[in-house]
């Protein structure tokens, strides 16, 4: 079973994504590329992890490992600790979601644990304007394993 | 002559004060039984076929042809006749006083038009009512205030905009459907919150002067550009941050739902603001001036704002968990400040309005409460 972070497991969630199709459809549609930043926690052995992302309309079309963040050119980077995200997941396994103050919202917001990097606000807003679809995207983390 | 039974038949026109000479050409129509047809040859652009994409045939899909042509200067008729229609002659003109595409246009409008219709969602059937619980006193005080003043605020941006709305010239339709969805939102915010003030055992608390001396500067904007600075760059930014900061101070699920669903509505906004002002400020860069002053006076307000109870206390009690971690919740509160200012400033980069220099806005919250020596007593 492919785990958090590799491709394969966002793309499985991708396919989660579409057999869920009432549930994504009635978010409305969402047009982004995006990345996700993988920090390893301190003291951890390895490099971090970066994959790219892209949802168009109700689906998941791509995820892929990226060595440079310029020519995928994302919207906005979703970064986090390891120990950050691996805390997201195991609490989306236990209840379905994270808990109030563990969303990606919550967490961005804060900026401490979880952090936004872009290039033009306009872009980074994108975040925003899909973020039930995204939170509800990694909340299907729940069907699977985390790691 | 027809089955549709109309009352009183007899009656209708018995006392009008109108009489109509039929048509020439109705008359001949009746006489030979032979339509005219004359019409079928005098399409715009016969042949056209959209193709609808994966998410079904939108606004993109039909901008082909001259039908995607969007004129620098809008139709002189100034009426209602659709963009890319044969023009006749004699159309009435609505006055519109919007012609010059740069006043009004953003290159984003349309997609965000069909994102807007796309994600609409109901504030009686998408909001978990059922799992409202009661909550401590303080608490549910300071949610009522923040519902209160966010009641209060949200449909400025459905009043304000569509002022201008009807002196939009109709070529340039994509922005005032954008518009209207953005009426929409505000319709749904400004119901959301007062269900949510009402929802708890608690109901509304005190109106601001400050918040309606704010909505008033921005309904009496000089001009469309003017307000937009004011209303989506500063006004809306803001509260999208404090839509974010709603769902990061949420105290049950139910007010996540609500705060989540409303910060995406209003990134929109805040999305088409910013795109509109980078669109006439690189056609028109002298009107950055006339934003500047807009903004000038609207920061200003903001930070007198901030300088009330009702405004600052329900946020820190609700950020630090009550009100005996009041003192956390300013803490939060000031670190939060930093962003509402920096994502502010980005979105005026973003703009192509170098606001830096200018902006009034302290980046410590603390320093609110430092009056510079050469401080304006307004």
């Amino acid at each position: 079973m492919p785990s958090f972070p590799e491709p394969a497991w966002f793309l499985a969630l991708g396919r989660l994504m579409e057999a869920e199709g009432a549930l994504f459809q009635r978010l409305g549609f969402a047009e982004t590329r995006f990345a996700v930043r993988v920090v390893p926690d301190e003291g951890s052995d390895g490099g971090e992890t970066l994959v790219g992302l892209v949802i168009d309309g109700y689906r998941l079309t791509d995820a892929k490992l990226l060595d440079r963040l310029e020519t995928f050119d994302p919207d906005f980077v979703i970064c986090a600790r390891r120990s950050v995200w691996d805390r997201m997941l195991s609490e989306i396994a236990e209840t379905g979601r994270p808990s109030l103050r563990h969303t990606l919202s919550s967490l961005a917001l804060m900026g401490e644990e979880m952090w936004l990097e872009s290039t033009d606000q306009l872009r980074e807003d994108k975040f925003y304007r899909y973020n039930q679809t995204l939170q509800e995207l990694l909340n299907l983390a729940s069907h699977m394993p985390a790691r | 002559m027809g089955t549709v039974h109309i009352k009183d038949e007899a009656r209708i026109g018995s006392e009008a004060k109108v009489k109509l000479q039929p048509s020439t050409y109705l008359q001949k129509l009746y006489q030979s039984g032979t339509p005219d047809l004359g019409w079928m040859d005098n399409m715009a652009e016969w042949g056209v076929r959209a193709k609808p994409g994966n998410l079904g045939l939108r606004l993109k899909d039909i901008q082909i042809g001259t039908y995607g042509q969007i004129p620098d200067q809008g139709g002189e008729h100034r009426s209602m006749a659709p963009r890319g229609a044969v023009i006749p002659e004699g159309l009435p003109s609505l006055g519109f006083t919007l012609n010059e595409k740069a006043e009004v246009w953003a290159d984003n409008a349309a997609e965000l038009y069909e994102e807007a219709v796309a994600r609409q969602w109901s504030s009686a059937r998408d909001i978990p009512w059922s799992e409202l619980k009661p909550l401590p006193d303080d608490l549910e005080r300071a949610m009522c205030q923040l519902c209160t003043f966010l009641t209060e605020v949200e449909f400025i941006a459905a009043d304000a905009p569509t002022r201008w709305m009807s002196q939009m010239n109709q070529d340039f339709f994509e922005v005032k459907m954008f518009l209207a969805t953005q009426a929409m939102d505000e319709a749904r915010h400004m119901d959301v919150f007062r269900k949510r003030a009402l929802a708890n055992g608690g109901g509304l608390g005190t109106a601001s002067v400050l918040s309606e001396l704010s909505l008033k500067r921005i309904f009496d904007a000089p001009s469309f550009s003017a307000q937009t600075g004011r209303l989506h760059l500063l006004g809306e930014g803001f509260v999208l941050t404090m839509f974010r900061q709603g769902e990061f101070i949420a105290p049950c699920r139910v007010d996540q739902e609500i705060f989540r669903r409303c910060m995406q509505d209003e990134s929109r906004h805040v999305g088409y603001g910013t795109m509109h002002l980078r669109a006439q400020l690189k056609a028109n860069p002298g009107v950055a001036e006339e934003i500047h002053e807009q903004l000038d006076d609207a920061e200003r307000i903001l930070l007198e704002t901030f300088s009330i109870p009702e405004s600052v206390e329900p946020m820190a009690i609700l950020m630090g968990g009550g009100v005996k971690n009041f003192d956390k919740g300013m803490d939060l509160q000031g670190q939060l400040w930093r962003r509402i200012v920096h994502e502010y400033l980005q979105r005026c980069d973003s703009a192509g309005l170098d606001r830096r220099p200018r902006c009034i806005l302290p980046t410590d919250f603390s320093k609110l409460v430092e009056a510079p020596p050469d401080a304006v007593v307004s």
